[in-house]
């Protein structure tokens, strides 16, 4: 792991005590957003407003578990990354079904079965690496950026909002303005603390704008200080009918896990290549685990929380002891109903405008993830396919409002559609794909064009990494030319290009003398002077480019074979 | 492979557009000695728009850079970076020349070259 340079401070890495505090601060208020899912949940349940602040608190002291399950490796738990537990979308549509359906005892017990679901689904992760392939980590981290930022837009201007009003004009512009302000033009903590330092800012105006008005001050002076959590209302049923609606949200939820834990590593790896699937899977087990707690404990499902991975990477703090001051922050929440209360009063306008902020960095880390392979048309087609059914979603609301009981939680949600639609789609396409590829070059015609069209063309269907591909055409490029004037005696070249997620191997065989491939570059004046220095140097550089090389000659045939790391 | 030439006051500057490899190659080493013998001895490579270069490329260019110092001038190269940056550092020769950011800076380099 090659530490960033943009990085404050990293993973394994202590910033002073004031850092972590207010860091941890600004994780715990961004991540208080989503108190919105609960309590439009609890409502629907009917939940009494006495009650609402202990559910809150329940809830709490589930994402200070899961927090420390994600982070802490305990284990076979938690992927060791600074990537706090919060409260999802992914599970509030099936949530509202399971209420609407049988109270809260059975979404208590549907969302145990959930958690339950993914920890099953985290230990077939390794299996299954082929059919969740990066780039689909990487449209569900943008779909989680899309989704949210058109949640925020709808709840401030969608067509069944109030009207938003100058003051909360003011209030959103206040907060999205000392965000990025401080993000893009403040220096040391006032850069780490921007999104913080918004929030606090964005309270104060909503408070002397009006905004935070007399009944969100009754509701949170009506709720006492310190409170232990209440389970006394917590009971669980099952619903065969709703295994299917919480099964897919518990698809999406490990895929969202997958793809943020991506995220986590690539902003802490400068050398990052591809998802870690083993700390991946730890992370899902801990997600998993989060959420089956939250059925048991009398709260809704949780995730790993993407917007707090883009905040870090928009502070350059990926501390792991900023994870571990969240987790007691939403300790302190648990027991301070008072407090909780005052964030889930969180005025709109400043809920919205922060949520644009930090959403901002999950798409583009999204789209950054979805870009590092090389896209065919199959890949082409599953990514666009997954955004433009997620869009639809979000743009036609009658879609799942008009689907059958079945496909209402599919369609009730753009990210549970997107994902389920881009893992079907990868499926689908993955029919007619060779693993193996061959050309063959005869000596009049061993043009590069038609070397580097070959190896474009196979690194797109198979998804391969840009750079690897480049490396892998320059080496037999490279090596035709260097055998093609003294080496290669007759017949034509053979190409056999193998490729697994980890592996490409590029195995070329031709008949004549084997090119020597030395461990040091021979001199510039024999390079100049001497043919045979020059193969020399053709031969080092091609040790240079894979990350091994293989040659032997038998009867007459020379085979060479390059392996590239992938 | 295409090769075009900009005279800057007493430097030349070569644009090399494509790959370099062993045809590119003999291209750019009759077009350089042209130059030289013409008495042009400050040369400028430009390596903007190279997409790759081989061992062949390699060896015209320690060719150039010979013949350019045989007639009390100088080689420098300009453009390098990315695909072609790496090929120079595994080749290990970037220090077998005088490499600088842009073709301006190149060619300023070389007008105050001194014999």
């Amino acid at each position: 792991m090659k530490r960033p340079a943009n990085l404050i401070y990293a993973l394994e890495e202590r910033p002073p005590w004031l850092v972590v505090a207010l860091n941890g601060m600004q994780h715990a208020g961004l991540i208080a957003i989503n108190l919105v899912y609960p309590v439009l949940v609890f409502r629907l349940a009917g939940v009494p407003a006495s009650m609402l602040a202990s559910l809150l608190c329940a809830g709490f002291l589930v994402l200070a578990i899961a927090t420390m399950l994600q982070c802490k490796r305990l284990g076979p738990l938690g992927s060791g990354y600074m990537c706090p537990a919060t409260i999802t979308a992914t599970y509030f549509s099936p949530s509202l079904l399971a209420v609407k359906t049988g109270g809260l005892s059975l979404l208590f017990g549907m969302t145990l079965f959930a958690g339950v679901f993914e920890a099953v689904l985290a230990r077939g992760l390794q299996r299954m690496r082929a059919i969740l392939p990066t780039e689909i980590s990487g449209v569900v981290i943008f779909l989680v950026g899309l989704s949210g930022g058109i949640a925020g837009m709808r709840a401030m201007l969608g067509a069944g909002a109030a009207p938003v009003s100058a003051a909360e004009w003011w209030a959103a512009g206040i907060t999205l303005g000392s965000m990025i302000a401080l993000n893009v033009w403040g220096r040391g903590l006032l850069r780490m603390m921007c999104a913080f330092i918004g929030l606090v800012a964005g309270y104060v105006a909503a408070v002397l704008l009006g905004l935070f008005g007399a009944e969100q001050w009754q509701s949170v002076a009506q709720t006492p200080w310190l409170a232990l959590p209440e389970f006394s209302h917590v009971s669980w049923s099952f619903d065969a009918g709703l295994a299917l609606p919480f099964a897919i949200a518990s698809v999406a939820a490990a895929m969202k896990t997958v793809g943020t834990l991506a995220v986590c590593q690539r902003i802490n790896d400068a050398d990052w290549v591809r998802p870690d699937l083993a700390s991946a899977t730890r992370g899902v087990l801990a997600d998993g685990a989060g959420t089956a707690i939250a059925g048991l404990m009398g709260a809704v499902g949780i995730n790993t929380s993407t917007p707090s991975v883009g905040l870090s990477s928009a502070t350059g703090v990926t501390s792991r002891v900023v994870a571990y001051a969240v987790a007691a922050l939403f300790a302190v929440l648990a027991l301070m109903p008072k407090l909780a209360m005052l964030l889930a009063e969180m005025p709109r306008a400043v809920l919205v405008a922060a949520l644009l902020f930090v959403l901002c960095f999950v798409l583009i880390n999204g789209l950054q993830v979805m870009s590092s392979r090389l896209l065919d048309a199959r890949r082409t087609l599953v990514l666009g396919s997954a955004i433009l059914g997620a869009v639809a979603v979000e743009a036609l609301p009658g879609l799942g409002a008009n689907a059958g009981a079945g496909l209402a939680p599919l369609l009730g949600s753009s990210l549970v559609f997107g994902t389920v639609l881009a893992l079907a789609l990868n499926l689908v396409f993955r029919i007619g794909i060779g693993q193996k590829a061959l050309l063959t070059l005869d000596r009049g015609a061993a043009d590069a064009q038609k070397v580097e069209d070959f190896f474009a063309a196979r690194g797109a269907v198979w998804g391969a990494r840009s750079e690897v591909i480049r490396r892998a055409a320059f080496g037999v490029h490279q090596l035709v030319e260097a055998v093609i004037e003294n080496c290669w005696r007759e017949g034509s070249l053979a190409i056999e290009a193998r490729f697994d997620e980890f592996n490409l191997d590029v195995e070329l065989s031709y008949r004549g003398e084997l090119l020597e491939f030395p461990l040091a570059r021979p001199n510039e004046r024999d390079i100049r002077e001497d043919e045979h220095a020059l193969r020399h140097l053709a031969g080092f550089m091609l040790r240079q480019n894979a990350d091994r090389v293989h040659s032997e000659s038998k009867d007459g045939r020379c085979s060479v074979l390059f392996h590239f790391d992938h | 492979m295409e090769l075009a030439t900009m005279q800057e006051g007493a430097v030349v500057s070569v644009t090399v557009k494509g790959r370099l490899d062993s045809v590119g190659a003999d291209l750019l080493k009759a077009r350089v000695s042209q130059l030289i013998e013409a008495g042009t001895a400050r040369l400028v490579i430009d390596f903007a728009q190279v997409a790759y270069i081989s061992s062949a490329g390699f060896r015209v260019l320690l060719i150039a850079a010979k013949l350019a110092e045989h007639a009390n001038g100088a080689l420098a190269l300009c453009g390098i970076g990315g695909e072609v940056k790496r090929l120079f550092d595994l080749a290990a020769l970037t220090e077998m020349f005088t490499v600088l950011p842009d073709r301006a800076q190149a060619v300023e380099a070389l007008a105050n070259h001194r014999r």
